[in-house]
């Protein structure tokens, strides 16, 4: 890759003196590498070291401040926990539902702002986008402070319609309700973005072609939007999938996982074994189970990227 | 020269590596404490609530007799207490000189982190056996050493809504089990539409009050689960009752529970006695409308209290000043003058046994409607079962506290959710479950 980059600069040496050429580029290459370095030694430090660290550790158990190797015990153990199972169950749940309708209410919405008869489409798309930048753990606490049992400023709306308070963050189903309707909140606009970046893609002329052909409103958007708009919706529920795999700040802030660990999300579940009951062994083999699950979405995502190219 | 520096990422990840199976546990113990020593320079303390309160005040009065020291406490909140201590104890960097520990915390840290903390009894001596001795064993490691100083008990009884009880008709003092309690929570909720308690159900600490009550715990002393057990089971459905019968309002964390009890949305509350602090501190309003009885009992004449909660105060070996941390915690803890100061300004109920013997606690209260309610609570202290904890207590209260919520909203039988919950608790510990 770098021979490639280099390759012009080779050129114009080479001009000057055939031979000298290579050495001058070898000699050139160094401060390159000097540059890289501090990037380099980051991810080195914050990223592998950490990765490395931890599945180094998924191999030990501690007990009384004494690490013993285990080998592949703690991942075993993740097959008989049945914590395991119900927090992948409670992303399945979550994904099955949270996505489709996250990714649709996207579309609809960068359908309809990408419009040309719409005013002030800027100040929508900003106010749209605007959730997307505000912190997890602010909008996961004025979630909890709105959606309070007693008083919470939902609960207070449905009171003056003549409705009894909902038990939102105490109860197994509502909880999920409102942890799915947060997480909503927060990304739709995201995607919204993502989505319009797409549509605003797809040539003119195919609409004008169509349109010629006597195509409707709804059949241009059905055979056209949507399949020039495959890769991208792809790649929205492709990261989404990602994302509530790694789901951790929304239910830990909210409801702690509970109640009865309605809404435990792997990376809580691992957070909880590792950092309050002191088992990081088993804490890093949740997070290497996750790592693989992860992988295999990304491999997936990416031979059916290639398959509709 | 360019190839070798493409190695340079993973070298640098293989040389840390190399020194991650050392990391995380301190290599020696915290150094030896002596009582005499002279101190000065400054500390950082980590506390929450009244307790952080209580430090604060006493700080400066601890400073007046030791102009060189400086004591700076740190209310780092109760929610996120634990995690901070914790991810510190791990990185074994990051912890102040002196922590705030709450006692069934105590013995998973001690065993978890057995050189983290700083032996306290030379700075005690003798007078170990002056504080609580419960308290003192959830406090030690098997050496004998004492890791932490108790602080405050955990006495457990019963807060009434004097008002709510008025109105409907029945005497507060007169309920001797909890039959009898449910049976005027029904009276109450008829004639003021209040519920009997508010508890956050997903702590599960009702549940461990009640079976603390029957002098049991999560593990037998044996340390077998003990989950299965008889008195287990009437704890579970005693609560399941309550909440079949509409007298049970759920809320959420302790900030779920203060509001609750300052806008009166229950007629009792069974709590600590360090609740006290809470009410005279947050709902000055509501004086005069609580009195104070016993916790009713399982059955006619049995234990009338438990235990919930108490702290202790620990000098972590990480400490940059230990002799100093040291000198506060003793100044604050094995200090008469000092607990009876806590016990009057924050209801903070001393482990220290030698303050009990203060007038104070035999003064009417006038938060109370001049009601003697310190006396209760010191005649009820001797009387707190004690209870084994074991290093999975932190393990198990999860798995507990699941149980409950199963039990109680998903309307599963209690004994099967207990059972339930003692089979994952094998499973994750290699306990076994106690016949």
């Amino acid at each position: 890759m770098t021979g490639t980059l280099l390759r012009p600069t080779r050129r114009l040496s080479g001009k000057a003196d055939g031979r000298a050429g290579t050495r001058t580029s070898a000699r050139r290459r160094r401060p390159g590498y000097w540059f890289v370095l501090p990037a380099v030694a980051l991810f080195a430090i914050f990223f592998l070291y950490p990765l490395l660290s931890s599945l180094w550790q998924s191999f030990f158990s501690t007990t009384g401040g004494v690490s013993t190797w285990v080998g592949g015990a703690q991942y075993m153990r993740l097959f008989h926990d049945p914590l395991v199972g119900k927090s992948l169950f409670n992303v399945g749940l979550i994904l099955v539902i949270q996505v489709p309708l996250m990714v649709c209410t996207a579309l609809g919405l960068a359908y309809l702002l990408n419009q040309s008869w719409l005013r002030f489409r800027t100040g929508f798309r900003a106010i749209h986008f605007l959730p997307a930048v505000t912190t997890l753990v602010a909008y996961s606490l004025v979630f909890r402070v709105m959606l309070a049992t007693d008083g919470g400023a939902v609960n207070q709306m449905l009171g003056m319609f003549g409705m009894s308070p909902v038990d939102w963050l105490n109860s197994e189903a509502w909880s999920r309700v409102a942890l799915i309707a947060s997480i909503t909140w927060r990304w739709t606009g995201y995607n919204m973005v993502i989505i319009l970046a797409g549509l605003q893609g797809i040539p003119a002329e195919l609409y004008e072609a169509a349109r010629i052909d006597g195509a409707g409103r709804w059949a241009i958007f059905a055979k056209i939007v949507i399949p020039q708009l495959r890769p991208v919706i792809l790649f929205s529920s492709i990261t989404s999938t990602i994302g509530a795999l790694q789901l951790f700040d929304e239910n830990f802030i909210l409801t702690g996982g509970g109640p009865n660990n309605a809404t435990l999300t792997p990376v809580l579940y691992l957070y909880k074994v590792g950092f309050q009951q002191f088992d990081f062994g088993y804490a890093s083999a949740i997070a290497w189970l996750l790592v693989a699950i992860i992988a295999v979405v990304s491999v997936v995502q990416f031979v059916i990227m290639k398959e509709k190219k | 020269m360019p190839k070798s520096l493409k190695f340079v990422a993973p070298l640098v990840a293989l040389t840390l590596l190399t020194g991650c199976a050392s990391g995380g546990v301190p290599g020696a113990t915290g150094p030896k404490l002596d009582a005499g020593a002279a101190v000065s320079g400054q500390i950082t303390v980590w506390s929450w609530d009244v307790a952080a309160t209580a430090l604060k005040r006493l700080a400066s009065s601890y400073t007046k007799e030791h102009p060189g020291a400086t004591i700076n406490v740190v209310d780092i909140g109760y929610d996120n207490a634990y995690d901070k201590m914790s991810v510190a104890l791990q990185a074994n960097s990051g912890l102040p000189d002196v922590v705030t520990v709450e006692t069934d915390h105590m013995p998973a840290y001690i065993h978890q982190f057995p050189k983290a903390f700083t032996d306290l009894t030379p700075l005690v001596g003798g007078a170990k056996d002056e504080f609580d001795p419960s308290k003192v064993s959830a406090s030690s490691n098997k050496d004998g050493q004492l890791l932490s100083m108790p602080w405050d008990s955990g006495t457990v009884a019963l807060y009434v809504r004097t008002d709510y009880f008025k109105a409907a008709g029945v005497d507060p003092k007169g309920m001797g089990t909890w039959d009898e309690l449910l049976a005027a929570g029904e009276k109450v909720k008829a004639a003021t539409g209040h519920a009997l308690i508010s508890t956050d159900l997903s702590t599960g600490s009702l549940f461990q009050m009640l079976l603390q009550q029957q002098g049991q715990g999560i593990f037998t002393p044996a340390g077998e689960i003990n989950l299965t057990s008889p008195a287990a089971v009437k704890a579970l459905t005693l609560i399941k009752t309550m909440n079949d019968k509409g007298l049970l309002d759920n809320v959420k964390g302790w900030d779920g529970r203060v509001t609750a009890t300052k806008n009166g949305k229950s007629a009792v509350m069974p709590s600590a006695v360090w609740w006290i602090g809470t009410l005279t501190g947050e709902m000055p309003e509501l004086a005069n409308k609580f009195t104070v009885v016993p916790l009713p009992a399982f059955t006619q004449g049995g234990t009338q209290t438990s235990n919930d909660g108490g702290s202790t105060l620990a000098v972590p070996t990480q400490a940059k000043n230990p002799q100093l941390a040291g000198s506060f915690v003793k100044f604050m803890l094995a200090n008469k003058d000092n607990q009876v100061s806590m016990m009057k300004d924050e209801g903070l109920f001393p482990s220290y046994l030698p303050a009990l013997d203060a007038p104070l606690f035999h003064e009417p209260q006038p938060y109370f409607g001049g009601e003697k309610v310190y006396e209760l609570f010191a005649a009820q202290t001797r009387k707190i079962p004690s209870i084994t904890y074991t290093s999975d207590n932190a393990k198990a209260g999860d798995t507990v506290s699941n149980a409950v919520v199963a039990s109680v909203l998903n309307h599963q039988d209690p004994a099967a959710a207990l059972k339930s919950a003692a089979d994952q608790i094998a499973t994750a510990t290699g306990r076994k479950i106690a016949q």
